[in-house]
Order: structure tokens, then C-alpha cells, then sequence
């Protein structure tokens, strides 16, 4: 095995591994943090594949602006209420029942090739990295091709800033 | 198992992590951070398979995507602070206006 | 020319336009319509006589509308007019438009005048269908309508409950008996298939019998007469039936509709002359209600009570002369009690009228200087139901007697017997209504007998009218009009020389009636009332009818009302569908109320349902491909 599929090798386990950190931890602050290592985990395994530009994204994105959000809210609210004395709700065991069948029943698909079969598995191999993800040939060619999808996304986000405040104030105003 | 697979198999696990979170889960804020991982989940399938294609779209696509789910938080949190204000609690199990 | 369709369809008209126009066009465009078309009718009748005459006594037949077509059978709407129909139809429309012109001056003053004169014209309308009918579809069509019709009519004042309920107990009772008119008529279809009278008579009296007991037949279709000519068993709604106006009573309950079952035996003579079992029931049973009910009508009290009884009586006479074959004399009884019955019944709506109401014969007397004409009317009528020479009731009920006796289809001197013994009674109880009515000294009301006076002309001249056609009708001899269509039966020759002697009989009969009726009543109700304290439980039987209204109330009326009530009402409909209705509902109820659990409302357990369906959604697509 090569150094990079070890490498891959190793973030998805610590991907994994945040997941199951997650479901498992009572402070939501942990919960938090272990979100943050599988994000981060997860950009690692997008540098790994050459996507350079997508994994500063998921870094800056997803972890600088929505985690921080999440963290910022976690610590605004008094986090010690029933839901932390008591992790899991009521269809805890249902849930992890109907996980371990819908497990086995992936296991026991892939396993006998009803998913996919040996031939169309093989179409799957390894693909050449492609250049033009490094951020500067992205960029250029984004913002040439796809500059509409740009300026729509900034109506989107904005269309999301002014639902906050209107959400914001209306749940003020009615609060009195 | 070669990289295509593994991902692929990493994505289905880390989403249905996060489903299984969702469910079980009483923390509202807990339950938004494991829809968070569902979607990282679908992201890397994305990357995966846009990676392999070689083409733009891919990636612009993934863009497109982080901005959602940015769009998306930015809602989705004052919305449980307003419910969890009304409840003066964070337990997902206070809300039950639809039983019945 | 289509005559015959026009005499039917003229008093129909004539129901439509007094009963949609009437109320708003007033009292004068009702008479002039309702007295005027039945008139028109009346004319027309003559004028198709005529015509029947000229056509070497072949029957007019006219097809008026194809009413079904079922198969290759098709049931017309046809009308068929031989000497038989001739008469009735005379008989109907003649005395008919009498009676309509009487009713101008009875009913001058209710307030539902237009209604009666629409139900009126109606009735006329149903009767003639009944007559002219060439099918027994169309008979029953007819039949059926003078049913409601008399229903409408008994029941026309239905603000008093008791006149409601009497105008019911007519329909059901007739009803009763049309079940077996329907039986009879299946039969007949069954084996025949055709319903024509004249093709049902020819079928009979062919060489080849049908495939059909003719007895059978002929005692259902009897049935359904008895119903309708309320003979026994079906005879009690004919006495409640007086509660209607009193011309009512002598249109329906006297002149034509009781008439009907006499005319449909004697139209299918062809059938009847092969059943001599039905034929020996129909003469039974026709002389044992002539007898029953004048030993009631002795001792009725109420003026119209004894004339419905004596209705009864006379038409088990008829009943009595088609059982020995002889059915042309049924038809000349038919067309002589027409004429003095009707009278009778108007006279006693004069009396009514003169007396403001009062219809009780013990509150009545002295009246035949005060109302003279409606008294020597009365008088004449009387005598001729009492069978005296030569008035009209002596030529046709001594033919009666005499085929009773001679017949060779059935004749017997017990059947005679007995007539004559209920020809004594008619005798004396019709004198008797006369005397204690108009001869005795007064025993009104003081106020009663300031106001008697006599009736309008509109109302004195038809009992005049009928008064003359009671005294001359007789010397008609309509049975021997009738033999071409209906043979007399052959009498016994050992019999013939008694021939003579039984009329002289007769008619000793009928004044010694005369004068029992003379004896026991002149001078009032005293020897009455001394005869009845002597034999009080006779007299207490017959003033209660035999108690046959109180036997039926309880073998079949409670029984009845007990299972509807018990069995259909509170089983059947309260708990089986009722209960299976709330049975249903409450199950529907209490699974939604189970369903429901499954939201409780909790976001996490909808979420577990939707990962639930996709993991079957999964599996199901992996198993199959």
C-alpha cells in the first residue's frame, strides 16, 4: 500500500471515528469538537485526492464559519438542561436496531454483487488528478463559466441573512 | 478495497452516523451538528465522484453545496434558539404538538 | 272515429282541470267542467251504442297506445266495447253524471269543492278504464284506480281521523284481495300469454283446455272481487266506507265501483262456465253474505249504515247468480240496483241535508209531509228493492231466485231457500228505514225540526230521474240483450212448472216483509225496543256486526302490529342495522383511536418510520433486481 492510501486510510478512520464520538459524548461542546476533527479529517482526505481547493473550503467554510457558529451558540445557552442528563431519546434501541439490519442488509447486497457487479466495480479505478482543481485554474474558470451560479449564491446568502433577522425579530417582538 | 470503494463505503457510514444521531439524540443543537455530518457525508461522495470525472462542474458544484449548508446554519440555528426559548429547554422530546 | 278512447279520456280531462285550475277559477268553472264532460261522455256512450247496434253485433274495438313491448308480447292500451261494455258504460256514465249534478247542490257550500269534483271525474275516469279495458292489464289498471279513487273520496274530509282511517281500511281491504286479482291474472298469462278477455274466453271455451285448473284461476280472480264488491271475507270496509260525502256512497258504494267484481266474473263467463268448483264457491259465498249482511242491516240505526249493508246483501245476490250461471240476470240486477240503490242513497243524503247532519233513524220520523218528493222518491226505491211488482227490483231479483233454484249449472233449492229468506229481510228492513225515517211520529230535535226543509232542485231532480227509471228499468229486459255474449243457463226441466209459482212466491214474500216491517214499527220505536229486551244477545250480535272487525283485529291486526313493532322495528331495524350502522362506526372509531398512537408528535420516532421505509424500500429493490 502506498503513502497516500495509508494516509487516506488513516483520515477516514479518524473521520469514523469523530462520527461515532459524536453520538456518544454528553457535552455538546464535545459533540462539537468532535465534529471539527471529522471535518478536518475529512478536508485532509480531499488534499490527499488533489482537490486542494474544495478542502480550503471545507476548512474555511464549514469549519471556520459553521462550526464556529455552532460553538458560539453552545456556549450561549445553558447546555445542562434535561437533554444532558439523559443523552438519547426514546427510540434509542429501535434506532440502533434498525441501523445494525440496514447494515447487514448493505453487507449481505454488496457482499453478493446486487449493488454493483465485479464488472461495473472494475470501471472503478484510479483516475488521474486533474489540474485545474488547484485554486488558482479554479477560480479563473469559475468565475468565467459559472459566474451566474456566483452571483446567485450571494443572493442566496443573503436571502439567509435577512430570514436570521426576521426570524430574530419576530421571535423578539412576540416575546414581548 | 481500493480508494473509490473506500470512500464511497465512508460516506454511507458517516451518513448514516448522522441519521443514527439525529434519531437518538435529544439535544436539539447535538441533532443539527449530526445533520451537519449526514451532509459532509454526501459531500464526500460528491468530491469522490467529481474528482474522478475531471470536470469543473464538479467541483463548482461542491461550492455550490458549502454555501447551502452555510445558508442553511445560518437559519437553522436562530430557529431552534427560538424554539428553545419557548421551551426554556433543549430537549427535542418537549415538542409534541403533533401527537394525535 | 276513436269514440271509445274519447269517453275515457274526457272525465280524466276533466280531473286535470279541476285539480290544477279549479281552486283558482271558482265554483262555476268546476260545475260546468265537472258535471259538463261526464255528460259529454254519457253522449258519446249513446252515440258508440248506436254504432254497435249498426255493426251486426260485432264488438268495436280501438287501440289507444302500445303500452310495453316485452319480447314479442306487447301489452296495449286497447279498448273493447260489446253489449256487456255497452251497459256498463251506460250504467257508469248515465248514473254518473246524475250523481255529479246531485253533488252541485250537496257539496254547494265545503270549501273543497273543486278537490271532490277532480276526484270525482277521476273515479270516472278509472271506472271507465276498469269497463272498457280489453285486457285484464287494462281492467287492473282501472281496478287499482277506483281503489285510490274511493280511498280519496272516503277519506275526502281527512281532518277527522275517523274518516281518515276509514278511507284507509277501504284501500287496504281491497288490496287484500287484489293479490289474488294479480295471482289469477299470472296464471292466466302463464298458460295463455295473452291477457285479452275475448281471446282468454275463446281459449277456455275452445277445444283444447289451457294448461291451467280454470277453478284455480277463477277463484283467485274471485278473490280480488270479493275485495272490491266487499263480499266475505272481505266485506268490512264498505259500512266504514259511509264516513264520505253521500254521493260518494252512491256513485262507488252503490252504482258502479262494488259493481266491478260482478262485472269481471261476468266478462270472463267463458272461464267460469268450465270451473264449476270456483262457480259453486262464488254462489256460496255469495249467498251467505246476502244473508249476513241483512240480519245486520235490521238492526243498524245509522240511515246510511243500513243502506251499505243492504248494498252488501244485494250484490251477494249478484254474486249468487253468476255462481248458477246465470250471468246476464247478474248484469240485470247490476242495472236495476243501480238505479234504485242510487236513489236510495241520494234520498238519504236529502235527508241528511234537510236535517242539518242528523243520520241517526231513531232521532228522525215524520218527514214525509216536509220533504215530500224526497219521501215518495225514497218510497218508490224502496219498493223496488223490496221486489214489488213492477217495479224494477221485482223483474231482476225474481230471475235471480229463479235460476238459483233451476239451474242447470249449479242451481239448488237450499240456495234459493236462503235468498228468499234474505229477500224477506230486505223487505223488511228496507220498510223499516222507511217507516221509522218518514212515517212515525217525529222524534227530532226540536231544532232540527225548525230547519227541515226540503232540498235544492239540483238535488230533487235526480232522485226524480232515478225514481222513474227504478219503476220502468225493469221491463229492459237486459239479460236476454245480453245472451248473444252471455247464455243463459239451461233449468232443470223437472223444474220448469214451479216457474210460475216462485214469482207468486216472491212477491208474497216481499209484502209480508211489508207488513212485519208495518207491524213492528207504526207507532214508533216501542215494540222495537220490547222485541230487542227479549232477545237481547241476538240483538247485541248483530248490532256488533258478528264481531268479524274485532276477530280480524285480533287474529291478524294486533298479531301484525305485535311482529312489526317486536320483530322488524326493535330486531331488525333498531339492532341489526341500526346496530350494525353504529357497530361499524364505532369500530371505525375505536381503530383510529388505536391508529393514532403511532404519532405521538415526537420529531425522532417520525424520523425512525422514515428510515424504517427506506430500509424496506432497499431491501424489497434488492431482492428483486
Amino acid at each position: 500500500m502506498s503513502g497516500t492510501d495509508l494516509l487516506l486510510w488513516f483520515f477516514a478512520a479518524a473521520a469514523l471515528g469523530g462520527g461515532v464520538l459524536m453520538l456518544v459524548a454528553r457535552h455538546p461542546m464535545r459533540v462539537a469538537l468532535a465534529l471539527i476533527s471529522s471535518m478536518i479529517s475529512l478536508a485532509g482526505i480531499y488534499a490527499v485526492l488533489g482537490v486542494h481547493v474544495i478542502a480550503v473550503f471545507q476548512v474555511l467554510i464549514y469549519v471556520g464559519a459553521v462550526m464556529v457558529f455552532m460553538v458560539y451558540v453552545i456556549m450561549l445557552l445553558d447546555v445542562r438542561d434535561p437533554s444532558f442528563l439523559e443523552r438519547y431519546g426514546r427510540v434509542v434501541v429501535p434506532a440502533v436496531a434498525l441501523a445494525a439490519v440496514l447494515a447487514a442488509a448493505l453487507a449481505v447486497a454488496a457482499g453478493s454483487g446486487r449493488i454493483m457487479t465485479a464488472e461495473e466495480l472494475a470501471l472503478f479505478h484510479d483516475a488521474p488528478v486533474a489540474t485545474s482543481f488547484g485554486v488558482q485554474p479554479f477560480s479563473a474558470e469559475f468565475l468565467d463559466q459559472y459566474w451566474l451560479h456566483f452571483e446567485l449564491t450571494s443572493v442566496l446568502l443573503l436571502a439567509a441573512v435577512v430570514a436570521a433577522i426576521a426570524v430574530i425579530r419576530t421571535g423578539r417582538r412576540r416575546d414581548g | 478495497m481500493d480508494r473509490t470503494q473506500l470512500l464511497l463505503w465512508l460516506s454511507f457510514a458517516l451518513f448514516s452516523l448522522g441519521f443514527v444521531g439525529v434519531m437518538i439524540r435529544r439535544n436539539a443543537l447535538v441533532m443539527l451538528m449530526c445533520m451537519e455530518l449526514m451532509l459532509n457525508g454526501v459531500i464526500l461522495s460528491l468530491v469522490t465522484f467529481a474528482e474522478r470525472s475531471a470536470m469543473l462542474s464538479g467541483a463548482v458544484l461542491v461550492f455550490l453545496v458549502f454555501v447551502v449548508a452555510a445558508a442553511e446554519i445560518a437559519i437553522a440555528i436562530p430557529i431552534v434558539l427560538l424554539l428553545a426559548r419557548r421551551r426554556r429547554t433543549l430537549d427535542v422530546g418537549a415538542w409534541s404538538e403533533l401527537r394525535g | 272515429m276513436n269514440l271509445l278512447t274519447l269517453i275515457v279520456v274526457l272525465p280524466l280531462t276533466g280531473f286535470l282541470l279541476n285539480g290544477l285550475l279549479g281552486p283558482r277559477l271558482g265554483k262555476s268553472f268546476v260545475t260546468v267542467v265537472g258535471c259538463g264532460l261526464p255528460v259529454l261522455a254519457f253522449l258519446a256512450t249513446i252515440r258508440a251504442f248506436g254504432q254497435l247496434d249498426g255493426a251486426a253485433g260485432l264488438a268495436l274495438v280501438e287501440s289507444a297506445y302500445t303500452w310495453a313491448v316485452v319480447g314479442d308480447f306487447s301489452f296495449d292500451i286497447a279498448f273493447y266495447f260489446d253489449r256487456l261494455s255497452a251497459l256498463m258504460t251506460l250504467i257508469v256514465t248515465g248514473v254518473g253524471s246524475l250523481i255529479h249534478i246531485y253533488s252541485t247542490g250537496y257539496m254547494k257550500d265545503d270549501p273543497s269543492y273543486a278537490r271532490y269534483f277532480a276526484y270525482l271525474n277521476l273515479f270516472l275516469f278509472f271506472m271507465l278504464l276498469l269497463v272498457l279495458g280489453r285486457s285484464l292489464l287494462v281492467c287492473f289498471v282501472g281496478w287499482e284506480g277506483v281503489g285510490l279513487a274511493s280511498y280519496l273520496l272516503i277519506g275526502f274530509w281527512f281532518e277527522d281521523p275517523a274518516k281518515a282511517a276509514a278511507g284507509k281500511k277501504a284501500f287496504i281491504t281491497n288490496r287484500v284481495g287484489d293479490a289474488g286479482f294479480l295471482l289469477g291474472m299470472f296464471l292466466i298469462y302463464y298458460a295463455l300469454g295473452t291477457l285479452d278477455f275475448d281471446a282468454v274466453n275463446a281459449a277456455f271455451q275452445g277445444p283444447v283446455p289451457p294448461a291451467v285448473s280454470a277453478s284455480l284461476v277463477g277463484v283467485l280472480l274471485f278473490i280480488g272481487a270479493t275485495g272490491k264488491s266487499a263480499q266475505i271475507p272481505l266485506h268490512v270496509w264498505l259500512p266504514d266506507a259511509m264516513a264520505g260525502p253521500t254521493p260518494v256512497s252512491a256513485l262507488i258504494h252503490a252504482a258502479t265501483m262494488v259493481t266491478a267484481g260482478v262485472y269481471l266474473v261476468a266478462r270472463l263467463n267463458g272461464l267460469y262456465l268450465v270451473a264449476p268448483e270456483a262457480s259453486q264457491l262464488i254462489a256460496g259465498i255469495g249467498v251467505a253474505t246476502a244473508f249476513f249482511a241483512a240480519t245486520i242491516a235490521v238492526v243498524q240505526t245509522d240511515i246510511k249504515k243500513v243502506l251499505a249493508y243492504s248494498t252488501i246483501s244485494q250484490l251477494g245476490f249478484m254474486f249468487l247468480a253468476l255462481g248458477v250461471g246465470a250471468y246476464g240476470v247478474a248484469v240485470f240486477h247490476v242495472y236495476t240496483h243501480a238505479f234504485f240503490k242510487a236513489c236510495l242513497f241520494l234520498g238519504a243524503g236529502s235527508v241528511i241535508h234537510a236535517l242539518g247532519g242528523e243520520q241517526d233513524i231513531r232521532k228522525m220520523g215524520g218527514l214525509a209531509r216536509r220533504i215530500p218528493v224526497t219521501f215518495v222518491t225514497f218510497a218508490v226505491a224502496t219498493a223496488a228493492i223490496a221486489g214489488l211488482p213492477p217495479l224494477a227490483g221485482f223483474f231482476s231479483k225474481d230471475e235471480i231466485l229463479w235460476y238459483a233454484f233451476a239451474s242447470e249449472r249449479g242451481g239448488s233449492p237450499l240456495l234459493w231457500a236462503v235468498a228468499s229468506v234474505t229477500a224477506l229481510l230486505t223487505a223488511f228492513y228496507m220498510f223499516r228505514l222507511l217507516i221509522l225515517t218518514f212515517l212515525t211520529p217525529s222524534r227530532m230535535d226540536h231544532e232540527t225540526e225548525h230547519h227541515v226543509h226540503e232540498s235544492p232542485w239540483s238535488m230533487t231532480s235526480v232522485l226524480v230521474v232515478l225514481a222513474v227509471l227504478s219503476a220502468i228499468g225493469g221491463f229492459f229486459h237486459v239479460y236476454l240483450f245480453l245472451e248473444p255474449v252471455m247464455p243463459l243457463p239451461e233449468t232443470a226441466h223437472a223444474l220448469e212448472h214451479l216457474e210460475w209459482p216462485l214469482i207468486i212466491l216472491a212477491v208474497v214474500i216481499g209484502l209480508a216483509g211489508l207488513a212485519a216491517a208495518v207491524y213492528v214499527y207504526r207507532g214508533g220505536l216501542d215494540r222495537a225496543e220490547r222485541l230487542e229486551r227479549r232477545f237481547p244477545g241476538l240483538h247485541r250480535l248483530l248490532s256488533g256486526k258478528y264481531y268479524i272487525d274485532e276477530l280480524y283485529e285480533a287474529v291478524l291486526g294486533r298479531p301484525l302490529h305485535w311482529i312489526s313493532e317486536r320483530v322488524f322495528l326493535g330486531l331488525g331495524d333498531r339492532r341489526l342495522i341500526d346496530g350494525s350502522l353504529h357497530g361499524l362506526a364505532s369500530l371505525a372509531q375505536r381503530a383510529a383511536g388505536r391508529l393514532s398512537s403511532v404519532e405521538t408528535g415526537q420529531l425522532q420516532q417520525y424520523l425512525w418510520l422514515a428510515l424504517m421505509g427506506i430500509v424496506a424500500l432497499l431491501a424489497w429493490m434488492w431482492r428483486h433486481g
